[in-house]
């Protein structure tokens, strides 16, 4: 038994219930309040992982973007992915060196015939970014659109995803995505193969969208909602989509890790990316005799794929943090 | 409970049917199938072009085409199939026959595994949530989720098959490679058992001791070319099992299910060694099942008859040690056909081919054959799928560590094992019987690639050539296969889910 | 059965001196319990009494050593003679449900779900050699017969989802008494349970102590649950206990502030009106009808079941500004009916007219411009409220709905509905997560009156908030219904909250009506036999009065037949069960 037995102080605490109790962190000195969007995006910034991933796909981003160019538009690095220059080194080794740090004339090195393999890289990377962004985006769009009417309204637009689920439970995703991409290749275009590796990517997202979304329906404050006449299209995008956010945007950066892994391995099968044309994929097909006399050609697109894909990772797994703190890995 | 897999197993089958609509009219319009002929120079090409209409049916409707596919495939269910002949005129059914073997055997070979590995990892994380451990396996499932299994299958050709076949040669190991091994088997060891920090110096010591005492020992003898266990080693390694699984189920004072595991171990014992002379001499997959299904039905009557009252913990028990026991046998006598094999196939892990071509010996031979081609695209496959089992499986167990009725266990005084054995595993493996279904499919689409990789003539070949060419005799034939094994898994599941949750059965 | 403390002159069972616990969170270290002492004596019930957050829970979960370990723990604990502290993982082991045993609070998550009822409980008696196999699974059978399970061989087989949540809270009892163990720790034993259930456990636990001589610490925030159980109290506030002492002294003379207001907050059956400063007004002569409901049918429709008859033909009605409490326990259908009214769940049958308009009838604009009109109040404060909106969002939210005012109109509304809650207007900008629960109930309360509705659905309003919040916001119900005097149906499963502020009352049970009339004459003179069992079950915060009632109560029971639930140890006896046992 300490100090609190007089009675004044505590009926004072007690009264507490009638006043603004202030935030439990250090944010109560200044007034200024948090919305969960904001506490997110504090964690997120927080985590050390995901904020050196995120700086790693930005700086290889804009490497691969504005070095060889982009469309019309020209880059910084005088070669091009077409030409054939003559062999520097021997064999076309790599003229990269760290310290002192030098690009040299072909930092990747050169293909038997002469390409500049930096500027192959660089160009099958864009490629590989644009149709995984692409991906990632447009099936997010039409899993969370699937899955929240299947979670809200159940009926035909849950049978449908039910059934497709099961769909892919027996076509494996790959083997429907090299079909649909076989006929992309046919239409042309990286974004004709984006569009059609969306179309068999959207159902784990729609999936996990529904089960979130049947869970917030059943919340009271949506039950409050809807008791006051609010229109189901008002709850879904007001009241549930934002509390659906986290697992949305978690797992659309797993979409995207998973497009680039799928389109590389659709480039190596032949049914992505085709020459001219390049990606990263496709580079490893060309390449992979090449490891023990050329090892350069096999290595730089390998570690492209991996680097890309093992950070989208990271950045994934430190927004699962942001917006789930109970699994707080730091 | 039946009701429920009888639907599921009807839903599913008709969800086969329409998916092979499906693909079949995206296949056919998937390309070209008279692309390569238009573009040769063959004088002949106009005759060919009118031929390979006539073969392919490319004159018929679409519909039409797809039910002639449909009722010689639904033949099957009458044993007798006709899945159409390939485009360069090859009967699709001639070329199933050989594929769907290697790969099925590869595709649930790497699932098993991973499923295994998986969980166990899964779990021991969970345990040890945030430690060393922990990090590590997590940064190792992120890497192996962000590798393409095309990259790390050629990888793995170039280092693990080649290196280790160079290696093998004269199978000696320098100090410096012992000393490595032993020290990282020992940096894993302590990190995955925990403890205290003396707890932790013991158990790393020991296991860098131990590793190193046998590392020198093997290459001594140059084990490795000449590898066996023996029968001591084997009595040795199966009352190890036997303690093992006596720990792991019940602890030693239960006593029925104690005596029950131990006689099951010594029927095994005596039996391998009365058996072993005449399997060395040569086997077959039948007899081999034949003395599995033996081993069983022992370790089910050791279950019932000196079970008593915890009979299905007893047999349970007895089962597990008599698989193990029996799996430790056929490792024996693997391992004691080694050295005969490596002298007929001086390096031994090939890197091209589900099997080494027109090889013909006895069956000890042929089984390491298939085994040793086995090895690289299984681990090839299967790193991928036990990174996303050792995530699921860890955040399930996390989450059942969190019930109520975890803290109820403790609460009665039940060991952190018993707690984590008999009231968090289970319950923590409920939600991973409906990822399998998906893994499943995963791992064929993985397939395709590494059968790719590693030039298997598989199903994954069939499928790959027969898209390539528009061809959608093989590409339906793979289709048939795989989908029938995704049922059919998916089924197993089903089951499994319902074994386990008994909420299910209604 | 008696009610005075019992200190035998024996060791206590379980001490704690000065016992003092920190954990560490992601904001800073909390201190949950600061340095508290206290005993509990063989065959004494010890009642630690608190709202959240006073740590009593915190501190019975220190006696089996099972904090997290981002608790800091100063001080000792002792059960028997062995200090918690000191012991290593094994001994602590098996001191667990060994010498002191654990009783929880949800029977629904406490047990496993995938392991049968009969080896929860051998479990335990095998890991500390109490006895084994078929020995064990005996007395396994044995201990759900006597803590009143029918069928207990057959019981023992299944798995928990197969028994109701009494039948479950009883397996968690069992269980604790597996190894007849000095102390049973009940952490708030009957508050997930229905008031009926509440009772018979009560019993059960009273003559476990009685025969068994078990030292019981019984935690819990309900003074009527203590009243009807303990020897001594001890009040527990911000983790220090603040007044400790027998029980009819701690609840008839309370000395400490907090025990006063505490006790003058719970409300009381039978004292009525006005119990927390103001009173409703009485309905007016004549008044309009607001809602009348006819004949109403909800049923749930299940995949390839027959559909379960939530609400069977139910009748009632509700005049302007008359309050009416629609009381029944779990499964009722008293919510059912609250989502049905608000169109939540569609209705099988009947007739629903509010302020003299079919609700079931319309459809489309008439029906939205018919819901402006019925406002609603939900149970959990914490989950009515949408976690991404801003309070002021959430308020303003129906207004902007239907399409109510400018932006700076519905600001200053806002504004007004905050004063009308007693919320200071700085709230505005603040998020849910930053409120506490009383806060929030506040919030959802000026939601609902935001478009100033004729009816008000009030479902289980306070039963989430701690006894003293409930009296702050049922006082401002009350004045906010005389102020604005809408209709309100008010939905609880507690009488004493029904007694405080209905002018009629509805009994429900099983989706029908059992009784139904004013107040008085239900809650004071109640003719049906349902609703007489549940006005016996409540207990009141009087030790004195309560014991009568418990009397009268078994007393009625033996009226209808029933028999009173006690804890049976006539088979054990015969198995030589209890090594203290008294008779």
């Amino acid at each position: 038994m300490t100090n609190t037995n007089d009675p004044a102080e505590l009926d004072e605490v007690h009264e507490a219930d009638y006043e603004i109790e202030s935030m439990p962190d250090e944010t109560s000195t200044t007034d200024k309040s948090y919305s969960q969007g904001q506490l997110v995006l504090r964690r997120f910034f927080r985590h050390r992982g995901a904020m050196v991933s995120l700086t790693i796909l930005v700086f290889i981003t804009l490497l691969a973007f504005t070095s060889i160019g982009f469309g019309p538009i020209p880059g910084w690095w005088g070669k091009n992915h077409i030409d054939l220059y003559p062999i520097v080194e021997v064999a076309g080794a790599p003229t990269l060196t760290l310290w002192p740090f030098s690009l040299g004339e072909h930092p990747f090195g050169q293909t038997t015939i002469g390409k500049d393999y930096f500027a192959l890289v660089m160009l099958g990377t864009q490629n590989s970014l644009a149709i995984a962004f692409t991906v990632g985006l447009a099936a997010t769009l039409i899993g969370t659109f699937i899955g929240a009417t299947a979670g809200y309204f159940r009926g035909l637009s849950e049978a449908f995803l039910m059934r497709v689920t099961d769909l892919f439970i027996i076509i494996p995703t790959l083997v429907l995505a090299a079909v649909l991409g076989r006929m992309a290749g046919n239409v042309g275009g990286i974004f004709a193969l984006a569009g059609m590796l969306a179309l068999v990517s959207w159902t784990g997202l729609a999936r996990l969208v529904r089960g979130e979304v049947l869970s917030l329906r059943e919340r009271e404050f949506v039950a409050a909602a809807r008791a006051v006449g609010t229109s189901p299209w008002r709850i879904i995008v007001r009241h549930i989509l934002p509390n659906a956010l986290g697992t949305i945007i978690v797992n659309a950066t797993l979409l995207i890790s998973s497009a680039i892994l799928v389109e590389t391995a659709l480039s190596y099968l032949g049914f992505g990316v085709r020459p001219p044309n390049t990606s990263l994929g496709l580079l490893i097909s060309e390449n992979q005799n090449a490891l023990s006399t050329r090892p350069w050609l096999f290595w730089w697109p390998g570690v492209f794929i991996v680097g890309i894909a093992l950070v989208v990772n990271f950045i994934g797994d430190g927004l699962r943090d942001a917006f789930d703190p109970r699994q707080q890995m730091d | 409970m039946l009701k429920f897999i009888a639907k599921r197993l009807g839903i599913s089958l008709a969800i086969l049917v329409l998916g092979s609509l499906l693909l079949y009219v995206l296949v056919i319009n998937s390309g070209d199938p008279l692309e390569d002929l238009r573009e040769s120079n063959d004088p002949n090409r106009e005759n060919r072009i009118r031929q390979r209409i006539e073969n392919m049916g490319l004159n018929q409707p679409w519909y039409e085409r797809y039910w002639d596919w449909l009722t010689g495939a639904s033949k099957c269910l009458v044993g007798q199939c006709d899945l159409g002949t390939a485009v360069n005129g090859q009967s699709v059914n001639a070329l199933v026959a050989t594929a769907a073997a290697s790969t099925l055997r590869l595709v649930v070979i790497a699932s098993l595994a991973a499923i295994v590995i998986g969980v166990a990892l899964g779990i021991i994380t969970a345990i040890r949530q945030y430690s060393g451990f922990d990090y590590g396996v997590t940064l190792m499932a992120f890497m192996f989720f962000s590798l393409p299994v095309f990259w790390l299958g050629v990888l793995l050709k170039h280092y693990a098959a080649i290196e280790f076949n160079n290696w093998i040669v004269d199978a000696e190991f320098s100090w410096a490679v012992i000393l490595g091994i032993a020290a990282v088997l020992a940096i894993v060891l302590q990190a995955a058992m925990g403890g205290d920090l003396k707890r932790r110096g013991i158990t790393a010591g020991a296991m860098f001791g131990g590793v190193v005492a046998i590392l020198f020992y093997f290459d001594m003898v140059t084990w490795f070319r000449h590898p066996a266990l023996g029968i001591p080693v084997y009595i040795l390694s199966v009352i190890g099992v036997a303690v093992l699984v006596i720990v792991m189920t019940s602890g030693f004072h239960n006593h029925r299910v104690r005596n029950a595991v131990a006689a099951t171990a010594v029927v095994a014992i005596i039996g391998y060694v009365a058996t072993r002379g005449f399997l060395m001499q040569g086997g077959s997959i039948l007899l081999l099942l034949l003395l599995l299904v033996v081993a069983i039905g022992v370790a089910v009557a050791a279950g019932q008859l000196l079970g008593g009252f915890s009979r299905r913990q007893a047999t349970f028990a007895s089962i597990i040690t008599s698989v193990l026991a029996s799996l430790l046998a056929m490792a024996d006598l693997l391992l004691s056909n080694w050295s005969q094999y490596l002298s007929e196939q001086p390096r031994p892990i090939p890197t091209i081919g589900s099997a080494t071509p027109n090889y013909e010996s006895t069956f000890w031979m042929m089984t390491i054959d298939a085994l040793t081609h086995l090895v690289l695209p299984t681990v090839a496959l299967m790193l991928i799928s036990v990174a996303s089992y050792t995530r699921y499986t860890r955040a399930s167990m996390l989450d059942v560590l969190n019930q109520d009725y975890i803290r109820t266990a403790r609460s009665k005084g039940i060991s952190e094992r018993k707690v984590i054995t008999r009231h968090a595993l289970r319950n923590s493996l409920i939600p991973l019987a409906t990822i399998v279904a998906f893994d499943f499919a995963g791992l064929i689409g993985g397939a395709v690639i590494t059968e790719t990789v590693f030039g298997w003539q598989g199903m994954g070949n069939l499928f790959r050539t027969g898209l390539a060419a528009v061809d959608p005799a093989p590409v339906m034939a793979f289709y048939l296969v795989t989908g029938t094994a995704a049922v059919i898994m998916n089924m197993l599941a089903d089951i499994a889910y319902a074994i386990l949750d008994p909420r299910i059965a209604r | 059965m008696t009610t005075t403390p019992r200190f035998t002159g024996e060791q206590p069972v379980l001490k704690f001196d000065s016992l003092d616990v920190q954990f560490r969170t992601e904001f800073g270290s909390v201190h949950a319990v600061k340095g508290i002492t206290l005993s509990v004596a063989p065959g004494e019930v010890m009642a630690l009494v608190g709202e959240s957050g006073s740590g009593k829970s915190v501190t019975a979960t220190t006696a089996l050593g099972l904090l997290p370990k981002s608790a800091t723990i100063d001080g000792e604990t002792f059960v028997t003679d062995k200090s918690i502290g000191t012991l290593g993982g094994r001994q602590l082991r098996a001191m667990r449900g060994n010498r002191v045993a654990m009783v929880f609070q949800e029977p629904m998550t406490a047990l496993n779900p995938v392991i049968t009822i009969g080896e929860q409980l051998t479990e335990s008696m095998e890991v500390h050699g109490v006895a084994f196999g078929a020995e064990a699974w005996d007395r396994a059978v044995e201990l759900l017969d006597a803590v009143g399970i029918p069928g207990a061989e057959r019981r023992a087989k299944q798995f928990p989802h197969e028994l109701s949540g009494g039948m479950r809270q009883r397996v968690v009892i069992a269980m604790a008494l597996t190894c007849d163990p000095d102390v049973i720790i009940a952490d708030e034993p009957t508050t997930a349970l229905d008031v009926t259930v509440q009772a018979d456990i009560l019993d059960l636990l009273r003559s476990l102590k009685d025969k068994l001589n078990t030292g019981i610490l019984l935690i819990t925030h309900n003074m009527g649950v203590v009243a009807d159980m303990a020897d001594n109290v001890a009040v527990m506030f911000k983790g220090t206990i603040v007044e400790r002492g027998p029980v009819e002294q701690v609840l008839l003379q309370p000395q400490h502030a907090y025990t006063k207001k505490l006790l003058a907050a719970v409300p009381r059956l039978g004292k009525g009106h006005g119990q927390f400063g103001v009173a409703p007004h009485p309905v007016e002569e004549g008044a309009q009808t607001a809602l009348d409901v006819r004949d109403l049918v909800v049923e749930y429709h299940r995949a390839g079941k027959k559909p379960f008859r939530a609400v069977d033909g139910v009748s009632f009605d509700v005049h302007r500004g008359e309050i009416v409490g629609l009381v029944g326990e779990s499964g009722s259908g008293k919510s059912t009916i609250g989502r049905a009214l608000l169109g939540l769940i569609p209705s099988e049958s009947g007739e629903v007219r509010v302020l003299d308009q079919d609700l079931l009838g319309i459809r489309g604009a008439q029906l939205k411009s018919l819901r402006r009109r019925i406002g609603v109040i939900f149970q959990d404060p914490a989950a009515s409220l949408n976690p991404r909106f801003p309070i002021g969002d959430v308020i303003a939210e129906p207004l902007s709905v239907h399409k109510e005012g400018s932006a700076k109109e519905r600001e200053a509304r806002v504004h007004e509905l905050l004063d009308a809650v007693h919320l200071p207007r700085t709230v505005y900008n603040r998020y849910p997560h930053e409120l506490s629960g009383g806060q929030r109930q506040r919030v959802s309360i000026a939601r609902a009156l935001a478009l100033s509705p004729d009816l008000l659905i009030a479902d289980e309003p306070t039963s989430a908030l701690d006894v003293s919040v409930q009296a702050s916001v049922l006082a401002m119900f009350t004045e906010l219904q005389r102020e604005f005097g809408f209709a309100c149906l008010f939905i609880s499963h507690d009488l004493a909250v029904i007694d405080s502020l209905a002018h009629r009352v509805v009994v429900m049970q099983f989706g029908k009506i059992v009784e139904k009339g004013t107040r008085e004459e239900v809650l004071l003179d109640p003719r049906e036999e349902y609703t007489r069992r549940l006005l016996a079950a409540a207990p009141v915060p009087n030790p004195i009065e309560q014991r009568q009632r418990r009397e009268a109560r078994h007393e009625l029971l033996r009226g209808f037949g029933d028999e009173v639930v006690e804890f049976d140890t006539r088979e054990l006896d015969q198995g030589g069960w209890s090594k203290r046992s008294q008779d």
